[in-house]
């Protein structure tokens, strides 16, 4: 995208800002996907693009546009669990049930990324928001930390579970996925025989 | 919690600190191929539809705070000089004291000479005044609050002004000292509501 599409948009041209808006659609939805989950990935990225037009002026370009808008973007979804009234406790709360919950196999994929997605979705709320900013977006625990109001310890203590069940949950598909070529073949012999 | 768990929460350690992701680690791999797409649905046309379609860059406004303080100091003192004149005893009013009270209205450029100025036109100033209070109340959303505050605040100083010096004109018509302030209030009421629309508008 080139730059000239972020200093039209933030002298106020919408075209301009759709543009901004196909180019970083599916960092941001992805993002808000990992981090609040399937249903709310939707209106929590509608809500970023709002946001980064009303505050357009004020990136100084000190940062690539892509970075600026990813860290927008992360704020406006933590603002939303705040707005929520269950950003603290949400962190603190995710039980050991939830998190065996989790563990349960997502649906069949082929593809290891697509996998963890799967996984990460079925994470309990607080478990996977710090595990997506830690391990995925690279924060690091004192600054999830603080955008979480939680203590760093918390925020370690819930990746530590996170990337535990992640590990159950990904070992569990690859196992699955070894077996069915097994039955697959099973099944076709006698149809091959058949012919 | 258990001993060490309270030590760690207190270091800010906790067990991710020895459950480091190495290259080996599937998880890692995994989140190595975690890939973005775009949603299933167009979100633009929400998107586009609650974008204020103004200028990016000017659409919130704040003055600073020595701006503000500035502004309302003046104000203030526009309204008590006002006030102190309106109040004070018909007979003793600035109008009979002829050269002293010429020299000091003379200064204000805008209604030189012209002490009627405050009174001509009125169908037209308030038409204007109408106008301008019809396009800062469609954009004052765009406002920052605090400025919206000062300019309600300012306003209404200015307002009172204006009501003052009118009373007071009603005592003693001929007055060139009250037509040059009321003029001058006019002035300054017309002068910041285009100032307020303009920023309203982002224009």
């Amino acid at each position: 995208m080139p730059v000239d599409d972020v200093v039209l948009a933030a002298n106020g041209d919408a075209s301009a800002f759709e543009r901004v808006y196909h180019a970083h659609v599916p960092r941001v939805h992805g993002l808000a996907r990992r981090m609040a989950g399937p249903d709310a990935a939707d209106e929590l990225t509608q809500d970023v693009f709002v946001r980064a037009w009303q505050k357009l002026g004020t990136f100084r370009g000190e940062s690539s546009f892509g970075t600026w808008l990813h860290r927008l973007a992360v704020n406006v979804i933590v603002e939303r669990f705040r707005t929520l009234g269950v950003a603290r406790d949400r962190f603190l709360s995710d039980s050991e049930s939830a998190l065996e919950v989790a563990t349960a196999p997502p649906r069949s994929r082929p593809d290891l990324g697509m996998d963890l997605q799967a996984a990460i979705e079925r994470l309990p709320p607080g478990a996977r928001t710090i595990f997506v900013l830690h391990d995925v977006e690279g924060y690091r625990h004192e600054e999830i930390a603080g955008m979480l109001g939680v203590s760093a310890g918390t925020s370690k203590s819930q990746l530590h579970r996170a990337r535990q069940t992640l590990r159950r949950t990904l070992n569990a598909t690859t196992k699955r996925a070894a077996d069915r070529p097994q039955m697959a073949q099973t099944r076709t012999g006698p149809q091959i025989g058949q012919r | 919690m258990d001993t060490d768990k309270v030590r760690d929460e207190i270091q800010g350690r906790g067990p991710a600190d020895d459950d480091p992701l190495d290259r080996q680690d599937d998880l890692l791999l995994a989140i190595g191929a975690l890939a973005d797409a775009p949603p299933e649905r167009n979100l633009w046309p929400g998107i586009e539809a609650r974008l204020d379609r103004r200028s990016a860059t000017s659409r919130s406004f704040t003055f600073s705070l020595p701006q503000l303080a500035m502004a309302a100091t003046l104000l203030i003192a526009v309204s008590a000089g006002v006030s102190w004149l309106a109040l004070r005893p018909g007979p003793a009013s600035p109008a009979s004291t002829g050269p002293s009270i010429r020299a000091v209205a003379e200064p204000t450029d805008a209604v030189q000479g012209d002490v009627q100025r405050a009174t001509f036109a009125d169908a037209e100033y308030d038409a204007a005044v109408a106008d301008l209070e019809q396009v800062l109340r469609e954009g004052r959303e765009t406002l920052n609050p605090q400025t919206v505050m000062v300019l309600e605040r300012n306003l209404a100083a200015i307002d009172e002004a204006i009501r003052q010096s009118r009373a007071a004109l009603d005592a003693d018509p001929a007055n060139t000292y009250l037509n040059t302030h009321l003029a001058d209030a006019r002035r300054r009421k017309l002068e910041l509501l285009r100032q307020a629309a303009m920023l309203s508008s982002g224009s």
